[in-house]
C-alpha cells in the first residue's frame, strides 16, 4: 500500500517536473515556431544562479532575481542578435540556436568548472500523510506548478495572445497592418519562454545535479513531451508531460532508467512517424 | 572526371609523405583526425547534400568502433576475416540509419528538428548503455585488449589502411556529385515536391543519404577501434556528435574535402590548445555560429572565392565537351493505362468540405477542362489525384485498377503526370539540369542512380515538342531556372513533366501569368502533345480563349461540384454556369 501512496506521488513530482520544463519550450517552439535547441541551456543557466549566488557569498533568496534578470537579459540580447532574423527559417534557427547552446555551455564551463554541483533544499523536512511521508519541497513545487498552469489557463482562455501570436506566426507583414507589433510581442513570448525556462532550472536544481550539459536531457524530453501531446496549447503540453512521465517513471521503476529513456524515444518516434500533430490537436 | 582523380591523387600524395617527412607518432597523430574527418564528411553528406541535420553521427562511430572491437577480439588478428567483418559492421549500420531515416522522413515532420533530436537522443541512450553494460563494454574504462586489423602495428602500417579509407571516401563524395544520385539530391534539396511528382520518393532518398553516412562513419569507428587500441564511451557520445558537426560546418560541408579540413584542422589544435588556452573552445563555438549565420560553406567559401579569382587571372581555354546525347530507354509513365474516373469523390478537411461527390471522367486523347470559381475545388481535384491530400470518400479508377490514395511518388508510375499551379521547377538549378532530371523521371532505376551514362540522357518528347509546337526555347540553356520570367518558367515545367511522356497530362491554370502570345504558344505545346501521345489531359484554366481553343469537354465545377459537363458550347449555353459566372448564383 505504502509503495503505492509513493509511486504515485513520485509520478505526480515527475509530471509536475516535466511540465515545467517544457513550459519554456512551448512558448518559444509551440508558439513563435522556433526550435529552440539552447533551451536547455537556458534551464541550466537558471540552476547555476544557486551557484553563482553562493559563490559571492549573497543571501540564498537573491538566487530568484538573478535567475529572472540574468536570463531574462541574455534572453533578449539572443533574441535580438539571433532569433530575429530567424523566423519562419526552421532548419537556420535550429542551427544557430545549437551553436547559441554550445556557447553557453562553454561559457559555464569557463566560469564554474566542469564538476557536478549539490544545491541544497531551500526547504528542509518532509510532510507526514500518515502513510507515507514525501519532501515538503517537492509537494510545495507540485502545488505551485499546479496553481501556474492553472493561471495561464485561465489567462491564455481570456486573453487575445494566443490569437495574436497565431497571427504573427502565419503573417508577420498582415499581422503588422492589423496594428500588432511584431517586434515587441516576438521579443517578449521568446523572453518570457526563456525566462521560464530558467525558473524551471532554479526550481528543480535542489532536486538534480547541476553541471554544465544538464540541459541536454531537459532539451529532449520537453521536446518528445510537446510532440506526443501536440503543440500550441497548454492541454496538449499536460498530456505530454503525463504521457513521457508515466512511460519514464514506470518503465525506471519496473525495468531501468536505460529502458524508460528508450521508452520514450520510441514512442517519440512512433509519433513523428504516424501522428506528427500529437494527440491533442484542437485544430 | 579528371579534377576528381587529380583532387583524390594530390591528397594521396600529400598523405603518404606524412610518415617518410614526418614522424610515425605525427602519422598516428594525423590518423586520428583523419578518422575523425571521416566521421565528420558523413555528416557534411546528410548535412550538404540530404539536407538534413544528424545531430548524432557519433551513434554509427561509436557503434563501429564497440562493434569492431568485439569482432576483433574475436577473430584475433585475420586480415580477411577482421576487413570482411567490419565491412558486416558497417552495412549493419547502414541498415539501421535507412530504418530510422525512412520512417522518420516519411511523416509529416520530417528532416526538421524532430529528426535531429531523434538522433541526439539515440547517441544518448547508446552512450548511456556503453556506460551502464560495463560486462558487454567495460563501462567507463573502456574496452580494450584485442589486436588491431590484421595485427598492424597502429604507429606503423595502420596508418595507410586510414588513408586508404580517406582517399576512397573522398573518391566516391566526388563521384557522387557527378552522377545521376548527386543531381537527384541536389533537385531535392531544391524542390522536394517537384521531384516527388517526378516519381522519386524524397523519404527513400534521405534514408539512403543517411545509411551512407552511417557507412562511412561506421567504418571510420572500426579503424578507430584498431587505431586506439581502446574504446570508451566518449566514442558513442553526444560531445562527439556535437564536434562532427562542428567540424563539417567550419571546414564546409557543401564541399567533400571540406568536413575532412575542419576535423583535421580544428581537431588537431583542440588537442593541442584545449589545456593551455581555456577559452579556446568557446572560440570554436563562436567560430560554429558565425559559419552558420554568415558563411554557411564554411571554410571552403574562402577557398573557393580564391581559386575562382586564380582562374581569372590565369585564363585557361576550356574546350566544352560536347558529349554525344543517349537516347533513354522507355519511360513507365507512357505504359498504356484505362481511362481515369473519379467515382463520387469526397474531400474534406477540418469541417470544409471542399469536394462532395464529384464524378468525372476523363477523355482519351483529349483535352478535359475543368473551369469554375476560385475555391470551387478544382485544384483539390488534382491533389486528390496525386496523392497530395487524401480522400476521405469515394475512389478513383483506372479502368479497374483503383488509385484511391496513391502516394505522391507512386503517381507517376501509374502513367500521370503533373504540372503545378504556380510553376514548380528547380530552382539553382540550370535548365538543361531541370531537364536532365526530367528525363530520370519514369526511367531512371534505382540501381542506375550511379549510372554515370544516364547523365547524357534527353528525354527525345522535349525536342519533338518544341520543334512541332515551333518555341524558341533553348532546353541547353546553362541559365539558373530561377531568374526565367514566369512565362518561361511555365513552359519549362511543362517540358519538365512531359519529358517522362505521361498517358494522363493535370495541367494546373498553365496560362497563367502569360501574355496573348504566350498563351498562344502554351496552346500549341498542349496541343502537340496530345497528337504526338494521345495523351489524356486535363486542363485547369480561367482564360476561356484557351479553354476553348483546346477543350473536348469542359466541366464546371462548383461548390465541390460537377454543375454542369459537356462541350464547350453546351456548357456555355448552361444557364446555371451562366448564373455562377454572372455571379447571380451564390
Amino acid at each position: 500500500m505504502e509503495s503505492v501512496y509513493l509511486f504515485a506521488l513520485n509520478f505526480t513530482w515527475q509530471i509536475a517536473a516535466l511540465a515545467l520544463l517544457a513550459l519554456g519550450l512551448a512558448m518559444v517552439f509551440g508558439q513563435l515556431k522556433i526550435m529552440n535547441m539552447a533551451h536547455g541551456e537556458f534551464v541550466m543557466m537558471g540552476a547555476y544562479s544557486w551557484v553563482l549566488v553562493a559563490q559571492m557569498g549573497w543571501p540564498l533568496v537573491l538566487a530568484v532575481p538573478v535567475c529572472v534578470l540574468g536570463v531574462g537579459a541574455i534572453a533578449f540580447v539572443v533574441e535580438r542578435v539571433l532569433v530575429r532574423h530567424l523566423y519562419a527559417r526552421p532548419f537556420d534557427s535550429l542551427l544557430a540556436t545549437w551553436a547559441l547552446s554550445i556557447i553557453i555551455r562553454e561559457c559555464v564551463e569557463l566560469s564554474f568548472g566542469r564538476q557536478f554541483y549539490n544545491v541544497p533544499l531551500p526547504l528542509q523536512g518532509s510532510l507526514d500523510f500518515g502513510i507515507v511521508s514525501y519532501p515538503a519541497y517537492r509537494i510545495l513545487v507540485m502545488v505551485c506548478v499546479l496553481a501556474l498552469f492553472a493561471a495561464l489557463w485561465f489567462y491564455y482562455r481570456n486573453s487575445r495572445l494566443g490569437l495574436r501570436l497565431r497571427a504573427m506566426v502565419e503573417n508577420p507583414n498582415l499581422a503588422q497592418a492589423h496594428g500588432i507589433n511584431t517586434t515587441r510581442l516576438s521579443t517578449s513570448v521568446f523572453v518570457l519562454g526563456c525566462v521560464f525556462a530558467g525558473l524551471a532550472g532554479l526550481i528543480l536544481a535542489p532536486t538534480l545535479s547541476v553541471y554544465p550539459s544538464m540541459g541536454i536531457d531537459a532539451l529532449i524530453r520537453s521536446f518528445f513531451a510537446l510532440i506526443i501531446g501536440g503543440l500550441g496549447s497548454l492541454e496538449g503540453l499536460a498530456i505530454g508531460t503525463t504521457i513521457v512521465s508515466g512511460m519514464q517513471s514506470g518503465l525506471s521503476a519496473l525495468f531501468s532508467q536505460t529502458v524508460g529513456y528508450l521508452g520514450v524515444l520510441v514512442l517519440a518516434v512512433i509519433f513523428i512517424w504516424r501522428r506528427p500533430s500529437g494527440l491533442y490537436n484542437p485544430r | 572526371m579528371g579534377s576528381t582523380i587529380l583532387v583524390s591523387l594530390l591528397l594521396l600524395l600529400a598523405l603518404l609523405a606524412v610518415p617518410v617527412f614526418g614522424s610515425s607518432f605525427l602519422a598516428w597523430q594525423l590518423g586520428l583526425f583523419l578518422l575523425y574527418g571521416i566521421a565528420a564528411q558523413g555528416v557534411g553528406l546528410a548535412w550538404g547534400t540530404g539536407g538534413f541535420l544528424p545531430l548524432g553521427n557519433a551513434l554509427f562511430f561509436g557503434g563501429g568502433a564497440y562493434l569492431s572491437a568485439f569482432l576483433l577480439k574475436a577473430t584475433n588478428g585475420n586480415l580477411i576475416l577482421n576487413l570482411g567483418g567490419m565491412i558486416g559492421i558497417a552495412v549493419l549500420l547502414a541498415g539501421l540509419a535507412f530504418g530510422i531515416g525512412f520512417v522518420l522522413f516519411r511523416g509529416k515532420a520530417g528532416s526538421g528538428p524532430s529528426f535531429s533530436l531523434v538522433a541526439l537522443a539515440l547517441v544518448l541512450i547508446f552512450s548511456q548503455l556503453a556506460n551502464t553494460a560495463t560486462g558487454i563494454t567495460g563501462g567507463f574504462n573502456g574496452f580494450a585488449g584485442y589486436s588491431t586489423l590484421g595485427n598492424l602495428d597502429a604507429f606503423g602500417n595502420f596508418y595507410y589502411v586510414i588513408v586508404a579509407l580517406v582517399v576512397l571516401v573522398t573518391l566516391g563524395l566526388m563521384l557522387i556529385q557527378r552522377l545521376p544520385i548527386g543531381l537527384l539530391l541536389r533537385a531535392m534539396v531544391a524542390n522536394e515536391d517537384r521531384l516527388e511528382l517526378l516519381g522519386f520518393a524524397p523519404h527513400r532518398l534521405k534514408a539512403g543519404v543517411f545509411a551512407a553516412s552511417a557507412f562511412i562513419t561506421g567504418l571510420a569507428g572500426g579503424l578507430y577501434a584498431s587505431h586506439q587500441g581502446i574504446v570508451t564511451p566518449q566514442a558513442i557520445g553526444f560531445l562527439l556528435s556535437a564536434e562532427f558537426v562542428i567540424w563539417a560546418a567550419v571546414g564546409g560541408r557543401m564541399h567533400p574535402l571540406g568536413p575532412l579540413l575542419g576535423a583535421v584542422a580544428i581537431g588537431w589544435l583542440s588537442s593541442e590548445l584545449r589545456d593551455s588556452v581555456s577559452w579556446w573552445e568557446l572560440a570554436v563555438a563562436c567560430i560554429f555560429l558565425a559559419v552558420v549565420i554568415l558563411f554557411t560553406k564554411g571554410a571552403f567559401q574562402i577557398i573557393e572565392t580564391v581559386l575562382g579569382l586564380a582562374k581569372r587571372l590565369v585564363p585557361v581555354s576550356r574546350q566544352a565537351k560536347t558529349r554525344a546525347v543517349l537516347t533513354p530507354p522507355q519511360s513507365k509513365a507512357a505504359d498504356p493505362i484505362s481511362t481515369i474516373r473519379f467515382d463520387d469523390i469526397r474531400l474534406r478537411a477540418g469541417s470544409v468540405r471542399i469536394l462532395n461527390g464529384v464524378s468525372l471522367e476523363l477523355i482519351d486523347n483529349g483535352v478535359l477542362a475543368v473551369i469554375g470559381p476560385n475555391g470551387a475545388g478544382k485544384s483539390t481535384l488534382l491533389n486528390a489525384l496525386t496523392g497530395n491530400l487524401s480522400i476521405t470518400g469515394g475512389d478513383v479508377f483506372s479502368g479497374g485498377d483503383r488509385l484511391t490514395n496513391t502516394r505522391p511518388h507512386a503517381v507517376l508510375r501509374r502513367g500521370i503526370g503533373r504540372k503545378m499551379q504556380i510553376p514548380s521547377i528547380f530552382p539553382g538549378l540550370s535548365v538543361a539540369e531541370n531537364l536532365l532530371i526530367a528525363s530520370f523521371a519514369g526511367r531512371l532505376k534505382v540501381w542506375e542512380y550511379v549510372l554515370p551514362q544516364a547523365m547524357r540522357w534527353e528525354s527525345p518528347m522535349v525536342a519533338r515538342l518544341l520543334d512541332s509546337a515551333g518555341l524558341s526555347f533553348d532546353p541547353k540553356a546553362g541559365d539558373d531556372a530561377q531568374i526565367l520570367s514566369q512565362g518561361t518558367k511555365q513552359v519549362l515545367e511543362f517540358l519538365i513533366s512531359t519529358a517522362a511522356e505521361p498517358r494522363v497530362l493535370l495541367l494546373d491554370e498553365p496560362a497563367a501569368g502569360m501574355s496573348p502570345t504566350e498563351s498562344q504558344e502554351m496552346v500549341r505545346l498542349i496541343r502537340s502533345y496530345v497528337e504526338l501521345t494521345g495523351a489524356s489531359i486535363v486542363l485547369i484554366e480561367h482564360d476561356m480563349k484557351v479553354v476553348e481553343a483546346l477543350s473536348e469537354k469542359v466541366a464546371v465545377l462548383h461548390f465541390g461540384e460537377v454543375l454542369a459537363q459537356g462541350t464547350f458550347e453546351e456548357v456555355r449555353a448552361n444557364p446555371d454556369v451562366q448564373d455562377v459566372y454572372a455571379g447571380g448564383h451564390k
